[in-house]
Formats: structure tokens, sequence, C-alpha cells
């Protein structure tokens, strides 16, 4: 049985079946990459800041657009030669368009590794930074220090502990509070792990009680337990355990545990307490149930006239107090017998305290030195002393950048809005401030800045002349004045180090020192000696209370980044799929071309069809994402 | 559709040539946005230099889809089946486009703000 | 080589005598368009009925919010579920929202939807069309594997640390970029677990549409003429483009909410956006809450029609089988259909008139919203004025799409006030709304579908139903619908809030003769809380009799006289019973129109569209309009 017009087409539509459902799938990929444009305008549209217009490097880009046209062109090749019936030829073609396939991969790799090593940071006064951050290491003295490559931070610890990217939480806490049902393994052993290098222990303060379902500990109604009693049978508890340490191993009472002060952070700790304590509140939720469940049966037997809203008060039980442990005048428990008191967190002192490195990743708000704490998504909290104490907790473990872009557009927008002159606001910015111990460097660098766009604004007048009301038709765009950018810095520190007399902007050799546009393939290259010899990248240190935000060049950045990683994401999905078809075509289909040439070319061209849709959404993107 | 021999060797030559203005076209384009004496509009990048990076890119993207996808001669069915998905594809940008252009009216709307500013209160006038 | 032929052996040990496939290749991986069918509609019942008991333990909380559940309704949850997520064993107000969110999301995209189009739509129409199968029966098989994936994967969220998806079955932005913000992997938060199934099921129905597509353009048989296909399959092809065309932006949208929880991008994030939990959140800001809304209901609008059409579709078949009478007005609804799926794609907005839309915009999605409901109702009216002087047979399938028509009409007739904007700034979110889109979905839709399942059992089964049991579901099911749902639109013009879990303000406000917003109102009409609970429970009760005779039937019910017991005249009863694989035993072909019933030049009261005409007559196409 086989389905008809597979391999020939349908008299009356004259196609084949999977003509027709490429051609139908291409027109849902439409929509998608339709709404994914779109997204792109609007947000770009009604974006609240400074879109970062034409951000990317070129090079790649136009190489990887190269690469999709000529694959396009050999994939075609590729269905013709088939249809001649020319298998080898079929083969180098389709071999082609699989390597082209794969170097437009592997440039797309090298531009996101860029990418995601590019720091940049929002200053709270909107000014942008952007560069790579050095790394710093924790000593094992408990002193951090920095460096500007990993290797070099590696150094300078004698122990070999990790070096981190600058811009991480460093944390000196005097207890940790483990929340004992949702303590995150991996971040329990990184704090554990970070303890034991530096030579710290992190240990309980008191004896604890955990309970999972003790039935009746404190007695019943006819009988209620005194408190004298309870205290009484929880000393006998701990004698129990204390004799049978050795045979029993840790716990004691029905599915209880026992922590003495003392104990040892593990995960494992963590675990045994997390049974019990779910053991407790299902107990709990059990046995409150049943007490909420009575008290209704007792409320509608008493006033089965009433309303419902008005039964309703009378029969809640209002909160966990109420049915804790109630004692009347003499000590003894009253009611709430059946429900234990759970522990829901764990605490731990370290001692000593020690500087802990927080990824930014895990904590739940940001962390503020007068806040005195950490609080980890996993409901984990580092805890510094109390206040007065000589203990800060949050240490000031500075981020400290080399500076490849400075971007005032923002601050500018912002000044503009509240009426005042932006060059002013700029100027009296932080990084130009007293505060900013390298602010000499980044002066210089304003000034060269200033001198240049000076020419350039005189050039264009030059040009381009006037218009009727005497405004200059061209000028420079809020982008060339306020963003400063890699290629402006190596500009400028070139010219500062020029042999001899440094250029003025109207020199002809002025020009001549800028980086040309194949300069840096991927972005701004620090590791370029030149460059580097330069000091074209000057260090900034940040202080972390002056960052609003702070990502590498990834989709948290701005909306931005966010629309380039998706849609090409999704784009580089597409060329992944295109190319294990067209693979598989290649690689796998000698047996069905002996049987059935004619379906392999029909084949070949519907993959070829989607490839060409592949390539047509490229020529797309590619003046969007890089031109624009 | 060219499916005798005599027609693809034919049309292979029509691929190359396609392919070379597709290069051209992209350096062509990437010329515009980076040379200042190609540069249309006012200096630097602005909604004219959009549109003409568009017009580029829909005119390379009409060869892809009219030469390689073969869609020069193509079936009834697929140009109605496309006319629709393009149809649609406008109709969801330009409605949601419309949705974000149309004014609120009884918001205290600012130029280039779209949200209710306390510092100046609605007044009914 | 032992091994080899041991599994040989076994595989036929299981084989059907037709078929040398094995079982699970005949069963599970069947790539048969009848056996995927199946499996789309036993999954899609399943889901229906966990989707109905989250919805009875919602009623539940509405009618009775200060009682714990009843055992009838809390035996499912383990203990330590119940602890975590009942307060006393009552629902709270989160567990209230991951409820109303899972049941929006299971009835429309895991329930209805493969109900009626995939489960539907894969057995009928290559039978109806008169082919062996669809156009690509493997994609078929992959449509089916990930849209069950994808069900999972939502449904799994509920035993995770982070409860099922709780901001709606809408998901909105930014409320769902945060919720289980708390949740260390983000992967495993039900929040991004609805994504990801929604991806998923967004593929399925993708790959789905386009094979459904491709089977109606290019497989149907000799003869099958586009105006010679049932109305079934005009609504298939109708429904399949609005699939194909609509879901691609909600997959966008989903894409992008994927990238804003998992790797913090701001595309839905408004800058400066402020949480109790995290502050002024951590992130770029910049987005569009909007923009989500605008790609969820470009596939939210569409999706109403493609949850209709399939329902509408079965109707149409049932009434001209049962009234012996051509469809009336067959190519006026099969205009309307097409019309009404264009029109689908630009009344989106109406969902968002309380989003701050312009008066302009809002007007015209107003006008084409009422434009919308002429094909509607042309298509309602046809199929109520097919009834016109019918000999009616109301058997069980007849019953069922007769009681379609009056309650999908009340379904219609109340969502009219909404489309006006001014209306609908006072009724937007009130369960007027409920009780509208409810008319058309439950009493509505799935009315029609179960009209269709009892329609077609016999050709699945060869056996038909129990009328005594199917009487024993039709009518306590029309009567609880009714006590379910009237009530909501009296509740909802007082001002009843969709998302009051706790029975509202409602309740405390009686207590304590407060006044709300909307007077005194709601608490006038607060009583008939308990009183659609009642019908919720009464209705669960009703479809027992369903699922007996379901399964009795498959086994024990009644043979059927001839592979056409209802003597109908489409294609799918020319085959055997069941339908073999590659279905039909003859070289099929369409002679005349779909629905020649009761014509006067030919003896007998139908004409089937696969009975050859006459030699000795010259073959003269009858008219395939029956209005005559």
């Amino acid at each position: 049985m086989e389905i008809p017009y597979t391999v020939t087409a349908r008299k009356d539509t004259g196609l084949f079946n999977s003509k027709v459902g490429i051609w139908l799938f291409l027109a849902s990929e439409v929509m998608l990459f339709g709404g994914l444009f779109s997204g792109y305008v609007f947000l770009r549209i009604y974006a609240d800041y400074p879109w970062p217009e034409r951000a990317l490097p070129i090079v790649p880009g136009l190489i990887n657009t190269f690469v999709l046209i000529g694959s396009s062109v050999t994939v075609v090749f590729a269905w013709a030669a088939l249809k001649m019936r020319e298998w080898r030829k079929f083969q180098i073609y389709m071999g082609i368009t699989i390597a082209c396939a794969a170097i437009f991969m592997v440039l797309k790799g090298i531009e996101y590794k860029a990418k995601l090593e590019h720091q940049a940071v929002r200053m709270d006064d909107f000014a942008i930074i952007e560069g790579h951050a050095h790394y710093a290491v924790v000593g094992d003295d408990g002193k951090i220090s920095h460096a500007d490559t990993k290797t070099k931070a590696k150094k300078l610890s004698d122990s070999g502990a990790k070096p981190f990217k600058a811009n991480a939480i460093l944390f000196k806490p005097q207890t940790i509070d483990f929340s004992v049902a949702r303590a995150h393994q991996p971040w329990v052993e990184a704090v554990l792990e970070q303890a034991a290098k530096r030579k710290s222990k992190l240990v309980t303060a008191e004896d604890l009680f955990l309970y999972g379902s003790i039935r009746d500990y404190a007695g019943t109604e006819q009988e209620p337990l005194s408190s004298k009693g309870r205290t009484n049978s929880e000393a006998e508890l701990v004698a129990k355990y204390a004799n049978a340490e050795e045979k029993a191993g840790h716990t004691f009472g029905e599915r209880s545990l026992y922590i003495p002060a003392g104990t040892e952070l593990s995960y494992d700790l963590v675990k045994q307490a997390r049974e019990v304590y779910v053991s407790g509140r299902s107990h709990n939720a059990v046995a409150r149930t049943a007490i909420l469940k009575a008290n209704w049966k007792k409320v509608k037997a008493a006033r089965p006239e009433d309303k419902y809203w008005e039964q309703a008060p009378d029969a809640r039980i209002d909160s966990a107090t109420q049915l804790d442990e109630q004692f009347d005048s003499e000590g003894n428990c009253i009611s709430g017998s059946k429900v234990v008191s759970v522990v829901s967190t764990l605490s731990f002192q370290m001692s000593p305290p020690q500087p802990i490195v927080i990824d930014r990743g895990w904590v739940k708000r940001p962390v503020k030195a007068q806040e005195g704490k950490a609080e980890l998504r996993d409901d984990t909290s580092f805890n510094a002393g109390s206040a007065g104490d000589s203990a800060p907790g949050l240490l000031s473990s500075p981020l400290i950048l080399a500076v490849d872009a400075i971007d005032f557009r923002w601050m500018a927008q912002k000044a503009e809005e509240a009426g005042k002159e932006p060059l002013e606001v700029i100027e009296k910015s932080w990084i130009f401030s007293e505060e900013n111990k390298h602010a000499k460097y980044y002066k210089r660098i304003w000034k060269n800045h200033k001198a240049r766009i000076a020419e350039l604004e005189k050039e264009l007048l030059e040009g381009y002349g006037r218009d009727k009301e005497g405004n200059a038709k061209r000028v420079p765009t809020e982008t060339d004045r306020y963003r400063i950018t890699w290629q402006d810095l190596v500009h400028y520190a070139r010219v500062d180090q020029h042999e001899g007399r440094p250029p003025k902007p109207s020199d002809k050799e002025y020009a001549d020192l800028r980086p040309k546009f194949w300069d840096g393939f991927a972005g701004p290259n620090h590791k370029d000696e030149e460059i580097h010899e330069l000091h074209a990248f000057p260090e900034l240190e940040i202080p972390h209370q002056k960052v609003s935000l702070q990502s590498m060049f990834t989709p948290k950045w701005n909306t931005y980044y966010a629309v380039y990683f998706t849609i090409t994401g999704l784009h580089g999905l597409h060329v992944i799929g295109g190319a294990i078809v067209l693979g598989y075509y290649l690689f796998f289909s000698k047996g069905l071309y002996r049987r059935n040439p004619e379906w392999l070319a029909n084949r070949v061209e519907v993959g070829g069809l989607f490839w060409h849709f592949v390539d047509l959404v490229w020529i797309f993107l590619f003046p969007i994402l890089y031109l624009m | 559709m060219a499916d005798t021999p005599e027609a693809i060797q034919k049309a292979k030559k029509q691929y190359i040539l396609i392919g070379l203005i597709l290069f051209v076209f992209t350096v062509v384009t990437v010329a515009v946005a980076t040379v200042p004496w190609l540069d249309f509009g006012d200096h630097g990048f602005d909604s004219k230099d959009a549109v003409i990076g568009l017009l580029i890119a829909t005119f390379k993207a009409s060869l892809v889809a009219s030469i390689f996808m073969h869609l020069n001669h193509e079936r009834k069915t697929i140009y109605l089946v496309l006319l629709i998905s393009a149809v649609m594809g406008i109709v969801l940008f330009f409605l949601t486009g419309w949705a974000f252009v149309d004014p609120i009216e009884y918001g205290n709307t600012v130029e280039g703000d779209r949200f209710y500013n306390p510092e100046k209160p609605i007044t009914s006038d | 080589m032992s091994a080899e032929a041991v599994a040989t052996d076994h595989g036929h040990d299981h084989d059907d005598h037709h078929h040398d496939l094995p079982f699970y290749k005949k069963y599970i991986w069947s790539t048969d368009h009848k056996v995927i069918g199946i499996q789309y509609a036993i999954t899609a019942l399943l889901f229906l009925a966990f989707g109905f008991f989250l919805m009875m333990v919602m009623r539940w909380s509405i009618a009775y919010p200060e009682e714990p559940l009843p055992g009838y309704l809390s035996w499912i949850f383990s203990d330590e579920w119940k602890a975590r997520w009942l307060q006393d064993g009552r629902v709270t107000g989160e567990t209230y929202n991951m409820f109303g969110a899972m049941h929006g999301t299971i009835m429309v995209f895991l329930g209805i939807v493969p109900l009626g189009f995939a489960a539907f739509g894969n057995y009928i129409t290559p039978l109806q069309i008169g082919t062996i199968d669809m156009a690509f029966p493997k994609l078929n098989m992959m449509s089916y594997w990930l849209y069950l994936a994808g069900g999972l994967t939502m449904c799994a969220s509920f035993f995770m640390e982070s409860g099922a998806a709780k901001s709606g079955w809408t998901n909105y932005a930014p409320l769902a970029n945060f919720a289980d913000g708390q949740i260390v992997n983000q992967f495993l938060a039900g929040q991004t677990q609805w994504l990801l199934g929604m991806v998923l099921l967004i593929t399925s129905s993708l790959l789905g549409a386009v094979n459904f597509l491709t089977t109606l353009i290019n497989l149907r048989a000799k003869g099958m003429t586009w105006m010679r296909m049932p109305f079934f399959c005009w609504a298939m092809l109708v429904t399949g483009f609005l699939l194909l065309l609509a879901f691609p932006p909600l997959e966008v949208a989903a894409i992008m909410q994927l990238m804003d929880r998992t790797v913090g991008s701001s595309f839905f994030t408004p800058s400066g956006l402020y949480t109790s939990t995290a502050g002024v959140i951590e992130a770029s800001g910049g987005g569009s809450p909007l923009l989500y809304q605008h790609l969820f209901w470009f596939l939210g609008h569409p999706e109403v029609y493609v949850l209709l059409l399939p329902a509408i579709a079965c109707v149409a078949e049932i009434i001209p089988v049962n009234t012996r009478k051509p469809l009336w007005g067959y190519k006026p609804m099969v205009w309307s259909i097409v019309i009404l799926g264009f029109l689908s794609f630009i009344v989106w907005a109406h969902h968002m008139y309380l989003t701050g839309m312009g008066p302009v915009i809002s007007t015209w999605f107003q006008t084409t919203t009422v434009l919308i409901s002429v094909p509607s109702v042309i298509l309602l009216t046809s199929l109520i004025v097919s009834l016109w002087g019918g000999s009616i047979r109301f058997n069980m399938p007849m019953l069922w799409a007769a009681a379609f028509l009056p309650m999908f009409g009340i379904g219609g007739l109340t969502g009219l006030p909404l489309a006006f904007n001014l209306v609908d700034l006072h009724l937007h979110d009130t369960y007027y709304v409920i009780g509208h889109f409810h008319y058309v979905v439950a009493p509505g839709i799935l009315f029609g579908l179960f009209a269709g399942l009892y329609h077609w059992f016999p050709k699945v089964t060869g056996r038909h139903m129990n009328t005594f049991l199917g009487h024993l579901h039709f009518w306590p099911s029309l009567v609880f619908m009714n006590v379910l749902f009237f009530p909501m639109l009296i509740q909802g013009m007082a001002g009843f809030h969709r998302r009051w879990y706790n029975g509202g303000d409602a309740y405390l406000s009686k207590a304590a003769d407060s006044e709300n917003v909307f007077g005194n109102t709601v608490a006038e009409w607060i009583h008939l809380n308990p009183v659609m609970s009642f019908g919720a429970f009464m209705l669960a009760i009703a479809q027992i009799p369903f699922c007996i005779n379901f399964f009795l039937s498959i086994f024990a019910g009644k043979k059927i006289k001839n592979d056409n017991p209802y003597d109908a005249t489409t294609l799918e009863w020319a085959t055997p019973t069941p339908p073999p694989h590659g279905n039909f035993t003859f070289d099929v072909a369409a002679y005349r129109g779909p629905y020649e019933y009761s014509r006067d030049d030919h003896e007998g009261d139908f004409f089937p569209q696969w009975e050859e005409p006459k030699r000795n007559k010259p073959a003269k196409e009858p008219k395939t309009s029956p209005v005559s």
C-alpha cells in the first residue's frame, strides 16, 4: 500500500505531496519569523532607552551572508545534478552546501562567544560602561586580589583557589540559615567547599529537636501532659539518644531527628532534616484538616439554619498557635496535642567567619550592605553579625573592568528629559569625578572625543552646508557624540602616543590612525599586543553600589541583545536542522538513488526549498541586526 | 517546470547569475551602511537608511524566492497558500502596530510618555 | 541468530490476522491515521476528565471556601502534596490559581483541540475524501507523540516544587515572567514547564496542520472535487489553516517568554517593574507586556474557531443523515466557514479592550467582531433550517446534535454584548465572560463532539453504543450544564469576579453587610455558588454512564447491521467495519455531492457518493447544491 503522489505530481494541483507540505510549512515559518520581526520592530520603536544601533562587528555577518548565499547556489546545483542523474556532482555540491552550514555555525559560535565574555555595566547615573571584567580570587587568608586574566589570578592564591569574574558578590557571614525544604544541593556544597578551603567550619549553635510525626506527644484532651512532663520526656529522649548514639545513629523517636550543638553542616544532614520536616508537615496537615472537619460538623449540627458565611467564623481554625500546645494555669497541655512544631530552617555558625563568593545569579534580590544579609533564591540566608558588630557582611569587592566602550547616550537622554544640558550632566558624572581614582584617563579620553566630534561637526558643515533656516544640513548623531566606541579608544590612544607630535583632528594622518572596519573581527581584541601596549582600554574600578544593572552581552543586557540571540538562535537551529536533513540525503540515499532517483530529486528539491528559506531569512537578518 | 536536461542546463547559468547579483547587492548594502558618501538622509543611521537596507534585502529575498525557490513558475495552490500567509503576516504586523500607535485618550499622554504621570494629573477641560 | 528468531516469533504471537505488524507497531507506534485518531481521542478524553476534576476542586473552593476538600475530591492527592498545597485541607489562593490556569490550558489545548481536530479529523477526513491514509503518516505519528510529550510536560509540574503554572491559561506577562522565580532550576518551574509544553504542543499542531492540509489538497479521491467534499472536510481545511497561521505567533511569544524566564531577557518586562518579593526587578526592562497579549490573542481568537469548527462539522454531518434531507445551504455554509476563518484573524484585540487601546483601534476590533457573527449565524441558521420538514430520527447522535444548536446559540448570543467596547469594560473578567465562553465550549462544542463520538462509534468498533445509557448520559448532562453555567451569567452581570477563589469577597461582604465596588449586588446572587457547584458535581456523575457505555459497547454493544448502518452517503461508510489498513476495498471515487438524500430521481432515500451512476444514462453531474 502506497500513499499516492509521493513521487509523481497529482494532475489537477500539479504537485507532489511533499512539495505541498513544505510550502505549507514555509507559510507557517513566514508567520513565525513574521512574529519575531514584528516583536523586534515594536520593541525597537517603543524602546525607552537608546537602542544599540550598528552594534555588532559587520565582518562575521558579511561572511556569513556570502556563505549562505553560496550554499543556496550549490544546493540548487545539487538538485539539478540529480535531475541530470549525475550522482558524483550531486555529492560534491551537497557536500559544499553542508560545509557552508558548518562554516556558518562556527562563525556564529565565535560571535556568540565574544558576546558572552563581554561585560556591560549600567551605572546608577545611566552611564553605560563596557569592557572585560578582571578576575578576582580570595586568598587563603581571606584577602581578595584582582588580576586581568584567569591565569594571573590563579597565581595570586597559594592553594590554587578558583578565580572568579569580579562581578560576583563577596559576603562574610556570621551565620548561615538553610531552608530545610529548599536548600539547593550544589549551593550548599559550594559553600562547604569554600569554607573548607579557607579553614572555616559551619556548625550548629544549639541542640535541635526535629519532630516528624510524634503521636500524642503532649498527651490527649482527657489525659493532658504537663509541661514538666514534656520536658522530662524530652530529656529522656536526649538520654536515649546519647546512649544509643553508637548503635542507632542519628534518629530516635518516631521519624524524628536530634541534632546536638556543634554538628557540622553537610548536605546529608539537610536532607535528613528535610525528610523529618516533610513528614512533620504532612502530619500537621492531616491533623489540622481533621480538626477543621470536626469543627464544621459541630457548627453545622448546632446551627443548621444559619447561612454558610455565618457559620464560617465559628468553624475556622485560625493559625498554628491556637492549635499548637495550649497550656492551662497548671501548666497542662490542653489542646493541639496532635500538631507538632516543625523546624524549617537550620542555622549554622561560621567560625571563623570567612568570605564566601556568591554567584550573582544565586541571589533573590540585590544585596545591600545595610541589610546585613544576603538571601539566595533557595531561601538560604547569609547573615552578618548584629548591628554595631565589626563584621560588615557584604565585602567591598569592586568590579574592575578593562573598559572598551563608554556610552553616555542614555544619560544624555535623561538629562534632556529633565531639561538639563547633556554635556554638563555627563561631565559631572561619577566617571569624571574625584571618587573615581582612574578619572584622569577618562577625562583625557573625553577631551580627545570632544575634539574629534567638533572636527566632525566642522567637516559636515563644510561638506553639506546649511539649510534655509541656517542650521547645518548634517550634524553628528547622538551616537557619534555620546558613545565612545572601542575604535575611538584605540584611535585616541594611538594619537596620544604618536611618535613625536600627536596629530590634531584636522591633520591628515589623524584619520589614518583610526582602526579599519575589518580590525577586531568579532569585537575589540584585548589580547592584541599592540593595542594592549597602547593601554587603549584603561582600567576602571566600579564600586558595586554605583551599579544599577550588570550583565554580559547576553539577552539580559537589553532587548536588542535579547532579539539578537533569540532570532539568530532560532535561525541557527533552522540551519542545523536543514544541514541534518541535507546530510541525510548526501550520506544515506545512495540506495534510494538507485531505486528511484526521481523520488530522491523530489526530496532534495523540498530540502532545498527549506534551505533557501533559511537563506532568505538571513538576508533580512543581516541588515536588521548588523547594519541598523 | 524546467525538467528537461536542456532546460536545467540553461537554468544553471541563471542560478550562477543570480548568485552573483546577490553577492553584489550584499556588498552594496554594507557599503550604503558604512561608506560616508553613500550615506543617504542625515548623517549616521536614520529611517532612510533603514528603508534602503530593507529595500535591498527585499529585492534579494525576492530573487531567492522567485529563482532559487522556483516561485516564478509555480502552481496556483502554492501561490494561494503563500498569499494567505502573507496577508495574515501583514495583518499581524499592522493591526498590532495600529494598536500600539493609537493614542489613549483618557490618559494624560505626554509626547513619548505612555504612562500615567502623577506630576501632571488629568484635568477636565 | 536465535534471539532474532525468537523476537520475530514473539511478534507473530500478537499479530492480528489482517496484518503482519507486531502489536506495538500496530497500536502504539502506529502510522495508520485511524489508530492515531483513536490514540488522540483516548488521550484527549483522559485529559478532559482531568481538567474536569480540577474544575470540581475549584468549584468546591468557591462554594465552600472554609471547608476542607471532601474525601471524594482529595483522595487523589498524597498527604505530602496536601500539606504543601492545601491549608488545613482547604484550597488556597495559590492552589486555586494553579488549578484555574491548568484547567483552562488542559481543556483547550490538551482536551478539545486534540479531540475535535486531531482525533475526529484524523479518523474521518481521509475516509471522507476517499484516500488510504494521511499524506505523511510518520509525521502524523510524530504529531501525536509531541502532543503527548507536551501534555505530560505541563502536567508533570503538578508534582514539582513549584507546582504547575499559576498565571492563568493566558500566561500574561509580566506576571508569568516572574511567577515561580524562586525556583533555582528554572527549567523545573511549573511556569517554564508550561511554556516548554506549549512549544511542543504548537509544534505538534503545526505538523498536524501541514499534514491535514496536504492530505486535503492532494489526496482527494477521483471525482472528489472541492464542492463535493463533505462539510466536515471543509471545516478541517479551514481549521488546518487557522492552526498553521495562528500558532506560530504564539510560539514566538512562548519562546520569548522562555527567554525572559530562563536567561533573564526583558521582552515582556517593562522598565522599572517592582514586585513584592524581589523589589525593583533586576532586569534591563524596555519590554512590552502588551506585545505578549497581542501575540497570544493572535492565536487565542482563531483558537476559538479551532475548537468550534470540528464540533459544528460533526453536527453538520449528523443532521443530514438523521433528517434524511440534504444539508440546507451547503454552499453558503462553505463560504461562511472560509470567511469565518479569515475574519477570525482580525478580531483578536477584543480580548484586550481593558488594556488601554485607543478608541480608533477599539472601534475597528468592535466592528470586525460584530461582523464575524454574520458567518456564524449563517452556519447555525443553515443547521437549524436543515431540520425543517425532515423526518428526524432521534437517535443518540441526533439528540446531542439537536442540543448543540440552542446551547451554542446561547453561547454565541451572550458573546455579542462582549463584542462592544463599552459593555465589555463592565463585564471584563467577570463570571459573565466565564459563562459565555463555557456555554460555547461545554454545552456547545462538547455536545457536538459527543454527537460525533456516538455517531462514528459504530464505524470504529462495529457496534452501536447503548441507547439507555446514552439517555442516562444525555439528559442529566443537558440539565446540569445549564444549572452550572446559566447562573454564571447572572452573577457576572452583578460583578462577580472570575478570580475570586474563595467565593469572593462576596461571602465577606454578605457577612459584614458591606458594599463592594458593585454595591451589594454580588452578595445578592452569592447563594448561587453552591447551586452551580451542585450542578458541577451532578454533571460529573452524569458522565459515569458514558464511561461505562463507552467501554462496555466496544465489547458488548449491539452489532451493526452492515457497513452503513445509518444509510449515509459520505465515503467513510463505504469502508469495511472497522476500516482495515488501507481503508477501501474497491477503487473509490466520488460521483456526486455529499448529501444526496431523498432524491426524486433515485430509488431509496439516499444516493451514496461512491455509487456508480447507471451505465445506460449519460453521466450527468447532479447539482451539488441541495436547494432545488
